[in-house]
């Protein structure tokens, strides 16, 4: 059943300027083998069977859906602000749950011990209440007026400041985030992970972000985003179970944990359960 | 219940952190900075972080996540998120019974750690990984031959085998602990009498070696004919 639910979401599966003419991608998306090919009429998306699919080119990626009903994709709007960089950031493979993948990049309370001296140290480990909603009209998760201390926020960041985040959970593997912008305070810098399921263990994990950063260079700001995401990945390949729980036994949130514990009941609610378990292991 | 001989007490010195197999169940091990020793499932109550990924804070081992503390009995004491919290008494980390005896750690999956006899006068020497299940480990030990010479069993059993070798005169006794922690891969834990000297300890670490290559071409071996 999960499954089902799971292939009428949209997933990116490509970097969508590594798909030039005549390119091919081997990859696999909830558990079936799929090959993407850059052809003169556009992206050919087929399984092993033949079986082709649809996709479309949205936020610098190409996104495919298995299912015969997919849900409409989400939008980016920040994305089509002028002056905006985009920069796809490369993927990164992670033998965990894509919701575990997703629920990490929605908590704040490790950026003291897992980004430690980048997004958070210690002693400014306390993280302050934060308003966590579900909007109902997009049906999405949204934590709003999240901050926190942060030692050197961003690439353009000098020196520590406070940070002010909003969370966004558009689709079950898609987690979009809003912070302040050291050089533009009015204007927020959009970061946002695109999660491929490649199995309810695996995942290709594609972070995104639109900057208002015309001083780094592209390979500056994507070797910033690797890094903080090779420290998140030592952390989700050691999480047990490596399926997200959602019986709430099995984990004890607090308040920080405000957003995951929202997320995993949004999760519930709409049988969004590929790569969750639901019973007490 | 097991209990597994899983390390050499020098080997897990004060503020370290290490992993460990027993039954099947995935354990932590550390050493506080006062020397207390515990066993915890290796699974962090929060969000499910390895424990052995943590690092030592004093009488407190840290999740490397979110920096929980837990300490005496596995009960959360620290909340960095929320400084100023009590942690409910309810958050505990699952504790085993670990005890140690002889130079050697021993962790019990379940009930009280249970360490077995061995023979008095004993020091660490090494340890050393097989690739084989623990049977075939102490066949080998026992089939060895030391300088010339099988070694004379005095004892075996599930959790290891006691040998006496002649060297230089010299009548040692060397134990090899054994811990299966993963299907197919054994540790052998060794101990050796006290009196032996240090050119003594270095060719019967080499012995070991050779233990060792003997255990995993008997593997090797059975296996092709098993292909055959
Ligand atoms: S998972 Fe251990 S502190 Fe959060
Ligand atoms: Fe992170």
């Amino acid at each position: 059943m999960s499954l089902v639910y799971a292939k009428n979401d949209w997933y990116a599966i490509a970097a969508a300027d590594e798909m030039t003419l005549g390119q091919q991608r081997q990859t696999l998306l909830l558990g079936t083998p799929l090959t993407v090919t850059a052809t003169d009429e556009g992206v050919v998306v087929r399984d092993d069977q033949g079986k082709t699919y649809p996709y479309q080119i949205k936020f610098d990626h190409v996104w495919t859906a298995l299912g015969d009903a997919p849900r409409a994709l989400f939008d980016i709007p920040e994305g089509d602000e002028p002056g905006r960089r985009c920069v796809p950031c490369g993927v990164v493979r992670v033998k965990c749950s894509p919701l575990r993948a997703v629920e990490n990049f929605l908590d704040i309370a490790h950026f003291p011990f897992v980004h430690t001296d980048i997004l958070g140290a210690e002693p400014h480990t306390e993280v302050e209440p934060y308003k966590v909603e579900i909007r109902e009209e997009q049906d999405e998760v949204w934590a709003t007026k999240v901050r926190f201390f942060q030692p050197k926020a961003a690439k353009s960041a000098g020196s520590g400041i406070t940070t002010e985040y909003e969370y966004r959970v558009p689709a079950p593997t898609v987690a979009v985030l809003y912070k302040t912008c050291p050089p533009k305070p009015e204007a927020q810098d959009v970061i946002a992970i695109f999660v491929q399921p490649r199995g309810e263990e695996e995942c290709d994990v594609w972070p995104w972000m639109a900057l208002y950063d015309d001083e780094s260079s592209f390979e500056e700001l994507v070797q910033f985003q690797q890094e903080i995401f090779l420290q998140d990945r030592s952390i989700l390949e050691n999480q047990l179970p490596h399926r997200l729980p959602l019986d709430p036994k099995m984990e004890i949130p607090t308040r920080a944990d405000m957003t995951s514990v929202a997320y995993r009941r949004w999760l519930k609610k709409r049988g969004a359960l590929y790569g969750a378990m639901t019973e007490v292991a | 219940m097991p209990t597994e001989p899983i390390g050499l007490s020098r080997d897990l010195p004060a503020k370290r952190v290490m992993r460990t197999m027993v039954d099947g169940q995935d354990i932590a091990v550390w050493r506080s900075a006062s020397g207390k020793i515990a066993a915890w499932a290796n699974r962090c109550p929060h969000r499910g972080m390895r424990l052995s990924h943590g690092f030592v804070r004093g009488e407190n081992l840290a999740c490397l996540y979110h920096g929980w503390h837990y300490g005496a009995h596995g009960r959360c004491t620290y909340i960095p998120a929320h400084p100023e919290l009590e942690p409910p008494a309810t958050i505990m980390a699952q504790a085993f019974s670990v005890e140690e005896r002889d130079g050697l750690i021993w962790v019990a999956s379940d009930g009280t750690a249970e360490p077995r006899g061995l023979p008095g006068g004993l020091a660490p020497l090494r340890s050393l990984t097989f690739q084989t299940a623990k049977s075939e480990a102490s066949e080998a030990f026992s089939s060895t031959p030391f300088e010339g010479n099988p070694p004379a069993v005095q004892s075996s059993d599930a959790g290891g085998i006691v040998l006496r070798v002649d060297v230089d005169s010299r009548t040692l006794n060397i134990a090899a602990a054994l811990h299966e922690a993963n299907q197919g891969e054994t540790t052998a834990h060794l101990l050796v009498s006290d009196e032996a000297t240090p050119a003594q300890k270095v060719s019967l670490s080499r012995w070991c070696e050779a233990v060792r290559r003997r255990a995993e071409a008997h593997v090797t071996t059975r296996g092709q004919e098993n292909a055959a």
